[in-house]
């Protein structure tokens, strides 16, 4: 350790003002502070101390992911030598899961980091870590099938557009990695939706259907068994699949304290209450309309969106009281669009980018509601 | 009755006049700076509306579509005055702004004067007019028909300006490159939200 933290003392003059390679002052820094703990320290204010440090928070979350990625490659082999009608023991599946997803994670970090840096050159800040969670989010919810320009140029999108024009990461008013899905889902439909893009090199015999995919069309009796599709075996999003991988990161989070139960909570509860809305308006007909609640909780995205993306502290509600609003309103719209809307068989992502835009609003009439009713309370007494 | 709510549904989400057509940008840019004096604004719009749609409707099919004037007598049910919609509609906004305007001012000053001259520009907002040609295009059955595709029509750009309002607020402070702050990042937040409201394209009701 020490012989690093002379190498870095020994070139850091050259990176200060004046000095021969100041135009890259902030690589060095993010260099520097992945290594050391920075002994800069705020200048005037009081400030509260303690050991959270938005390094540290966006550790957490990506170790939270660990375990979805994990199974996310394992299933990405087993899906593939399904189609091929081979079994191989669990190793090769990982294996061939693994040389799939790699490359895309190394895409998504390589691209949006590069742009991170650059505009921190330009604009005189330090490259600040939100993309680290934002890095690993992008390839968790994108098919396995997906061109890797196509992620470049979404993370591209996501990075510049949704972070950097308003100001760098936690100034942004939409989850980045849902940014950069929505743009792949409406620039390349092609390649988001349908049967073929879910199964890496699939047979082509071999139907790859999503269950969500299944149910929209009506053949709810082609659906894998609960169990299944709790545990995660099926076609899907690399990281969205296993509802159990998911549940373990949402431990995690949960129990470190880095996202919030009220919104997973309130996320589960608004989409079984519109689940058995319609389940009770359903026509006989409507095979869809009439699955049962739980079904929408453990199929596609619903599990990953709840617990990694509706939580994201920057575009979710601040408020406590607007938390519950937030997520119940993202589960509720979440089963609306996935029922009622023949485009889109998922709705999670709009759902939640939706509530993103008016988090804000609902955050402003909780705090009017507040200030309304101690205002009331001054008053009495006085 | 199931109708109706379909029209009301519809055009608020998914028919959304600022983020489906892009229409009454204008106001909508100028006056979401705060969420108190659009939520004002908003209101406005939704009165307009409801009202305005309405009487255009009546206009529109005892005056001036082809062989609307038949009830007067036989010898009119050739005429066509069609081609006086426009103007016909636009007077029709304009004195409703103005009873707006007067309203607001007698029992709202505060807001009023934060309204400033966007008020009486309601009468040029594209979507008040928009409204009106919407209705005439899709035909509507009934003035009940009418009446709530106005109202439905302004309670989507009420949703749409309060929320870019609140989101305003909230980024009021943020260190957003030089050459974007003011309307080059509204523009920018402005299709984010057409990019999430896109969620309710396709629903067919």
């Amino acid at each position: 350790m020490k012989l690093i933290r002379k190498q870095f003392d020994k070139i850091k003059p050259s990176f200060e003002k004046g000095g021969k390679l100041q135009a890259f002052r902030s690589m060095f820094d993010a260099i520097e502070t992945l290594f050391f703990v920075p002994n800069t320290t705020t200048k005037s204010g009081v400030h509260i101390r303690d050991s959270k440090d938005s390094k540290r928070l966006m550790m957490i979350v990506v170790i939270a992911m660990i375990p979805a990625l994990l199974f996310g490659m394992w299933n990405t082999g087993v899906q593939h030598f399904l189609s091929l009608g081979e079994s191989v023991d669990i190793m090769t599946a990982f294996w061939y899961g693994f040389l799939k997803i790699l490359p895309i994670i190394v895409v998504s970090y390589g691209v949006g980091l590069g742009i991170e840096i650059i505009i921190a050159q330009m604009r005189g800040h330090e490259v600040k870590e939100g993309f680290f969670v934002t890095g690993m989010l992008i390839p968790l919810i994108v098919p396995v099938g997906v061109p890797l320009w196509m992620v470049a140029v979404a993370t591209a999108f996501a990075v510049i557009i949704g972070v950097e024009a308003f100001g760098g990461a936690g100034m942004n008013i939409m989850n980045p990695a849902l940014t950069a899905r929505a743009f792949l889902f409406f620039a390349y439909p092609s390649h988001m939706s349908g049967d073929a893009v879910w199964i890496a090199e699939k047979a082509d015999g071999f139907s790859g259907a999503t269950p969500l995919a299944e149910a929209a069309a009506g053949h709810t009796a082609n659906l894998p068994s609960v169990m299944e599709m709790f545990m995660g075996n099926i076609p899907g999003s690399i990281g969205e699949t296993s509802t159990i991988a998911i549940l373990i990161g949402a431990f995690i989070l949960i129990y470190t304290g880095v996202g919030s139960w009220k919104i997973m909570a309130s996320t589960v509860v608004g989409a079984l209450v519109m689940a058995y809305i319609f389940n009770a308006l359903a026509p006989a007909d409507n095979a869809f309309m009439q699955l049962p609640g739980y079904y929408h909780l453990i199929m596609g995205g619903f599990a990953f969106g709840a617990v990694f993306m509706a939580t994201d502290p920057v575009s979710a509600a601040q408020t406590s009281k607007g938390k519950y609003i937030y997520g119940f309103l993202i589960g509720f719209i979440a089963v609306l669009i996935r029922v009622l809307n023949p485009a889109y068989p998922e709705g999670m992502m709009l759902a939640i980018l939706l509530m993103n835009v008016f988090a804000p609003l609902i955050d402003h009439y909780v705090v009017q509601a507040n200030i309304k009713r101690r205002l009331k309370r001054a008053s009495v007494k006085a | 009755m199931e109708n109706l709510v379909n029209i009301f549904v519809k055009s608020i989400f998914i028919d959304n006049m600022v983020f489906a057509y892009f229409l009454g940008m204008c106001s909508y840019l100028a006056v979401s700076k705060t969420v108190k004096t659009s939520v004002g604004l908003g209101l406005a719009v939704v009165f307009v509306l409801g009202i305005t749609v309405p009487v255009d409707y009546l206009l529109h099919n005892y005056v001036l579509r082809e062989g609307a004037l038949a009830w007067l007598s036989d010898d009119f049910k050739t005429v066509d005055l069609s081609f006086l919609s426009f103007i016909m509609f636009i007077a029709v906004i304009a004195s409703m702004v103005q009873l707006v305007e007067m309203v607001v001012e007698k029992f709202a000053p505060a807001l009023y004067s934060s309204l400033g001259i966007f008020l009486p520009l309601i009468a040029v907002n594209c979507a008040i007019l928009g409204g009106s040609l919407f209705m005439q295009e899709r035909d509507y059955n009934s003035i009940a028909e009418a009446t709530t595709f106005g109202i439905g029509s302004g309670i989507g750009f009420f949703i749409a300006i309060i929320g870019i309002a609140a989101i305003r607020e909230k980024i009021r402070y943020s260190d957003i490159p030089a050459p974007l702050r003011g309307l080059g990042i509204t523009f920018i937040i402005t299709g984010l939200m057409g990019l999430a409201f896109m969620s309710f394209m396709g629903i067919k009701l």
